[in-house]
Order: C-alpha cells, then sequence, then structure tokens
C-alpha cells in the first residue's frame, strides 16, 4: 500500500433499490497494480458496487475517486475504466477484431495506429489468428478473452472484472485464473475483481474485500481474512469450518481456555486480547488443521481428542471426513488425499494446534453449530 | 425426436395452410386464363388478357404502385413512430408498463369498422383535424379519400403490431452488451445505433414484413377512407369479384397480389438469413 496515491478511490457509497440497501456506506480504496477481490455471497452489493465505480448505477449518495479526480458525476463513457462481464457481452455483430476496436474508434485512434493496437492485444490474450471470426464462432474461454482484450486494449487506468469466469467450466476456470494473474503481472494495471467464489478471490487477489448485506465485513490479504477472519460470516464463507460454543474460562499470555459447551471437554487457543474470562465465544477450527492420528502417545496434549470415523468421502486432494467425538459432537476433517484412508466406524485421534483455533465472540451472528 | 416427428408436429400447420391457402390460390389459376363475357359469364377457352391489362393498363399499374407505395410508406411510419414506444416500454421498470402495454394494443380490441369511421369523423373536410387546423389559419387540408387518409388510417392500425413485435426483438438484447459499449466510451446516441440499432434489425425486418404485408392487403381501411374511386389492390379485386362480376380478372390480380406477398418473405427471409449468420 505505499505512499502512493490510490488508482481507485471509493468513499461512503450508497445505494438502495426501493426499500433494500444493496451497498451501504462502502469504502475502499485499490492501491496502483493492485488486484483487489470483492468477495461475497449473491446480493451482497458486490457487483451493485462495482457497477457504481463504472458508472453504471447512479450512488445515492459518497464518492468515487479515480487516480486523484472525482469522477462520481463523470458520465459512463467519459470515465476511462475497462469493464468484463460475466455474460462477456461481446457485440455479436462484429467481427473479433472489430470488438477489440471498438473502444479505440471511440476515442478517435486513427487506422494505421488502431490496427497494430488490435493485433497486439489479441497476440496478448492468445487469440492472434482469431480476430476475423464472430463471437459466436468462439468457445466460451476464447470469448472471455476476446471480453479481456477489449476492455484492455484502451489502457484503462482500471480494470473491473464483474465475475468473469463464472460461466466457463472448472478446468478452463484454473486456466484462466492463471492467464489473468500473469496478465494483469504483465501489464501492471489495478483490477477490481467481483467473484462469490472464495477460493478464486484467495488466488488472484493482493486483498481480499469480504462483503456481507451491502457492507463491508473485512478488508485483507487472503490469508489475513483465511486465518484470521474478523467476523463469523467471513470464516464461514472463506471456508469450511467447525464452529464449536464455548465459555472463556482462561486467558493468558500464552493461552486461552474455552470449554465448549456440553461441560466435557476444552479447546485451547492461542492468547487473544480483547477477550475476558465468561465470554461467550465460537472456537472456529477449520477442517484441514484438524490431524488425524494413532490413538497411541497423544494423551495430555491440548485439543487432543478420541474420536470415531462416522462418514468418508474421497475427493482427491483429500480426504473428507466426518468423526465424532465421545460427547457426540461432530467435526469435519479434511486429510491430506495422499494418505491413506481410514474406515467408517474406525477409533482415531484428533488433534489441532492452538495457533489454528480462531476465536470469535458470539454475537448477534452466532451460528448454530458446526457447518 | 425421431426423424419423422419433426413432419408429425407440423402435419396440423401444413394441413390447414393447404386447405386455406394452397388449394384456393390453386383453383384461381384456372380461373383466371378464362375469358369472361359480360351478362354470359365465364366462358371455355384460354385467354392470358387479365394478366397483360394488369401490367400493361397504366389504370392497373397506377394502382399497382399506389399500393406498394402506400404499404412501404405505413411500414416506415409505423417503424418510426413505434420503435421508440417499443423501446420505451421494453426498457421501462415503471410500473404502469403492462397498462401501458395494453394502451399501445387497446386499438385492436375495437371493431375496425368502428375506428375507421372514428377516422372519418376526424378527417372530413369539416372535422375535427380540419376544424383545428383552420382555427390555426391553415386552410382545410384533403385528408380523406387519398393518400394522406389511407395513410393515417393504415399507420394507426398496424403501429400496435409494429410494436408489440419490436418489443419482443428488443428486449432480446442483452443491457449488458449496451453497457459494454457505453463503458467502452460510446455515447448514449453512439452506442444506439452501433450496438442496439443492429441488434434490433431482425424484428424490424418482422416487424416491417407484417405490417407491409398487412396493409397491401387490407380492405375495409381502404375501402372506408379511400371511397369507391380512390383504388387499392384489395379493393380493387374486391370490386372485380362482388360489383362486375369478372371472376377472372380478380383472380389474375388476386395472384399478382400473392405472388407480390411471396416474393417479399422470400426475399426478406433471405435478407435476414445473411444478416443472422453475421449478428
Amino acid at each position: 500500500m505505499s505512499g502512493a496515491a490510490p488508482a481507485l478511490r471509493v468513499r461512503r457509497l450508497r445505494k438502495s433499490f426501493g426499500s433494500v440497501v444493496a451497498v451501504d456506506e462502502v469504502s475502499l480504496d485499490a492501491a496502483p497494480g493492485e488486484f483487489l477481490s470483492l468477495l461475497g455471497p449473491s446480493g451482497c452489493g458486490k457487483s451493485t458496487l462495482l457497477r457504481m465505480v463504472a458508472g453504471l448505477v447512479e450512488p445515492d449518495g459518497g464518492q468515487v475517486v479515480l487516480a486523484g479526480e472525482d469522477i462520481t458525476r463523470v458520465a459512463v463513457h467519459r470515465r476511462n475504466l475497462g469493464l468484463v462481464f460475466q455474460s462477456y457481452a461481446l457485440f455479436p455483430h462484429m467481427t473479433v477484431f472489430e470488438n477489440v476496436a471498438f473502444g479505440l474508434r471511440r476515442r478517435g485512434v486513427g487506422e494505421p495506429r488502431l490496427g497494430p493496437r488490435v493485433e497486439r492485444m489479441l497476440e496478448l490474450v492468445r487469440l492472434g489468428p482469431l480476430g476475423a471470426r464472430h463471437p459466436r464462432e468462439l468457445s466460451g474461454g476464447q470469448q472471455q478473452r476476446v471480453a479481456l482484450a477489449r476492455a484492455l486494449v484502451t489502457e484503462p487506468k482500471v480494470l473491473l472484472l464483474d465475475e468473469p469466469l463464472s460461466n466457463l467450466d472448472a478446468l478452463l476456470r484454473d486456466e484462466m485464473r492463471v492467464e489473468l494473474k500473469r496478465l494483469q503481472e504483465r501489464l501492471g494495471t489495478t483490477m477490481i475483481f467481483v467473484t462469490h467464489d472464495q477460493a478464486e478471490a484467495l488466488i488472484l487477489s493482493d486483498r481480499v474485500v469480504v462483503m456481507e448485506a451491502g457492507r463491508v465485513e473485512q478488508v485483507g490479504r487472503p490469508e489475513e481474512v483465511y486465518r484470521r477472519p474478523a467476523t463469523a460470516f467471513v470464516a464461514r464463507f472463506l471456508g469450511r469450518a467447525n464452529f464449536l460454543a464455548g465459555t472463556v474460562v482462561e486467558t493468558g499470555p500464552t493461552a486461552t481456555v474455552v470449554a465448549l459447551d456440553g461441560g466435557r471437554f476444552s479447546v485451547v487457543a492461542g492468547p487473544r486480547s480483547g477477550l475476558v474470562v465468561g465470554q461467550r465465544v465460537h472456537a472456529v477450527v477449520r477442517q484441514e488443521v484438524i490431524r488425524l492420528e494413532r490413538a497411541e502417545g497423544t494423551a495430555g496434549r491440548p485439543n487432543d481428542f478420541a474420536a470415531t470415523v462416522v462418514f468418508h468421502a474421497f475427493a482427491g486432494q483429500a480426504h473428507h471426513y466426518v468423526i465424532q467425538l465421545a460427547d457426540g459432537r461432530e467435526l469435519e476433517v479434511a486429510a491430506p488425499g495422499a494418505a491413506p484412508a481410514l474406515a467408517r466406524g474406525s477409533g482415531t485421534h484428533v488433534a489441532w494446534s492452538p495457533d489454528d483455533v480462531i476465536l470469535l465472540p458470539a454475537g448477534a451472528a452466532g451460528p448454530g453449530g458446526a457447518r | 425426436m425421431t426423424p419423422g416427428s419433426g413432419w408429425r408436429l407440423l402435419a396440423p400447420a401444413l394441413l390447414l395452410l393447404t386447405v386455406a391457402f394452397v388449394v384456393p390460390v390453386g383453383m384461381m389459376v384456372p380461373t383466371s386464363v378464362r375469358p369472361y363475357v359480360p351478362l354470359v359469364g365465364i366462358t371455355g377457352g384460354f385467354t392470358a388478357r387479365y394478366y397483360t391489362r394488369l401490367l400493361t393498363d397504366s389504370y392497373y399499374l397506377e394502382i399497382i404502385g399506389r399500393t406498394l407505395a402506400l404499404g412501404l410508406t405505413v411500414t416506415c411510419a409505423t417503424l418510426v413512430i413505434g420503435y421508440p414506444v417499443a423501446f420505451f416500454l421494453a426498457r421501462t421498470r415503471s410500473r404502469w408498463r403492462s397498462w401501458l402495454t395494453i394502451l399501445v394494443v387497446f386499438p385492436l380490441m375495437l371493431n375496425l369498422v368502428v375506428r375507421t369511421f372514428g377516422w372519418i369523423a376526424l378527417l372530413a373536410q369539416n372535422g375535427l383535424v380540419n376544424q383545428a387546423l383552420q382555427a390555426l389559419g391553415v386552410g382545410p387540408v384533403k385528408l380523406l379519400f387519398n393518400f394522406a387518409g389511407l395513410l393515417i388510417g393504415l399507420t394507426h392500425i398496424f403501429l400496435p403490431f409494429m410494436v408489440l413485435v419490436l418489443i419482443g426483438a428488443i428486449q432480446n438484447i442483452p443491457r449488458d452488451v449496451e453497457d459494454a459499449a457505453r463503458v467502452l466510451g460510446a455515447s448514449w446516441g453512439s452506442a444506439f445505433f452501433r450496438v442496439t440499432l443492429p441488434l434490433s434489425a431482425p424484428g424490424i425486418l418482422s416487424g416491417s414484413i407484417l405490417v407491409f404485408v398487412l396493409t397491401i392487403s387490407a380492405l375495409v381501411t381502404p375501402r372506408l377512407l379511400g371511397g369507391p374511386t380512390y383504388q387499392v389492390m384489395s379493393t380493387l379485386i374486391y370490386d372485380e369479384f362482388l360489383a362486375r362480376l369478372n371472376w377472372p380478372a380478380g383472380s389474375a390480380q388476386s395472384l399478382l397480389l400473392t405472388a407480390m406477398v411471396l416474393a417479399l418473405v422470400y426475399l426478406s427471409s433471405r435478407l435476414a438469413r445473411r444478416t443472422g449468420a453475421r449478428a
């Protein structure tokens, strides 16, 4: 984030549709060259926010500042932004070349300079020989590349992407992710990327903005939002996790101890500030930080429980287990796929490090248990 | 779907088309080449005189030309008036939208003869329109029993068809595509003429064919607003069959009108396929 002026700054942006508040006083900064994701479930306001930045939706209040210039009241076609749509939104009656040339022509770029720029951009997205085709003659992935080329050829200060990969099948999506990231690193364009796919946001982003119900829940680097979620919503949305309700019974410089409801077990977490003894909390344990171990020689360590496997499924990269503790409570566990499988009904031990425990005050948004 | 089932699905429509169109039109072919003798009727023998008269006599050529000109003008008028209406109705999020659509369709619910008499009352020499014009200091304008009267009446009657077809076509254009043009630097007008209008071409084409065909075959409105002397092809055919009882001449005229319609539909479907292949 250095001292550089933000490429894009959003200040207290607001938008309601009737009685529904779509975007509620959202403020954000994107540094030059940053890849910033807006992550959230459908209806959280992320697309509306993006469209307000683009100028397609008029905000009820707030400011959009592009490279130091207030563009809140600037017409869409004068903002010099790029926008890539989930539907690609290519011009079906124009060739690939004409699609890409569209923005340059609107800016009055003359024919002699236009051709080479379009060709170079088509090369960059690996569509070199397809310029004469029409969009309907291309595959989904190729259409998406045309959309990218069309948005990037005018060298916008900021490229906005509205779920651009959601219409692609899984394999192609992985491929396009890599391609998008490399394109961004090569061109240094600031990108604002809207998605509901947490894996996509984590993989691509420099920073992730997690949104819910029109508000920003948390902004942080991918590891921050994943490992140190600020709210139960963020913890839940960014990956499967076990929510264990309990009460803080001990705080200290080395550990925080939470007695789980039911009275039989307690969970040890690392030291946390801001928690007091007697406070209701959720101990959140991600399914992949739980180790499955042999029964012997593990007694006495914190967060170590005898358990029984009640469900197993193999998913290639991982084994998915549901295990049951002695008090009947069930936990979801993801173990590395390379390890041998544990049969349903077999006894085992589960253990996790105190550092991997996320403690969240049990507030109004308290979850109803493990999921 | 098995290979044969397509035909089975088409069978009812094909049967109707055969009984109601192909057979009657086919039956007119032999009639159109029989000589008609006044007071005697249709006689045996062969003559091509009804065709040659139709294509050489200036009286008939004028009627054919007038019919085509009327079709073209009414089509253009409904397009120019109807496109903005259809665009608004396709795009508005107003809760009045369905009421406005009903308002567009409403004229269709009134009897054609009643509507046409309404226009006579409005367009007559001392009708409302001319009274208003005279109040503004413009002398009475002849709006009845001439091209202007037919143009006004037919445009009014066929406007809903054009609007309905265009609404469908404009609704089919994804908003994203227009938004993309705007973000890429196109002003509203530029985005409209470079993206929206070309993409509504299929609707413009089908709406135009519909209105053109309806116009050149309309009978009641041209008869009432054109009077007995200002003829178009359909009123001419009507008189030939029912007033002069000259079935052969009427048949020849009907076949020419049918041929014109079929040629138009064929040409425009080829045009649609060409633009469709590109779009």
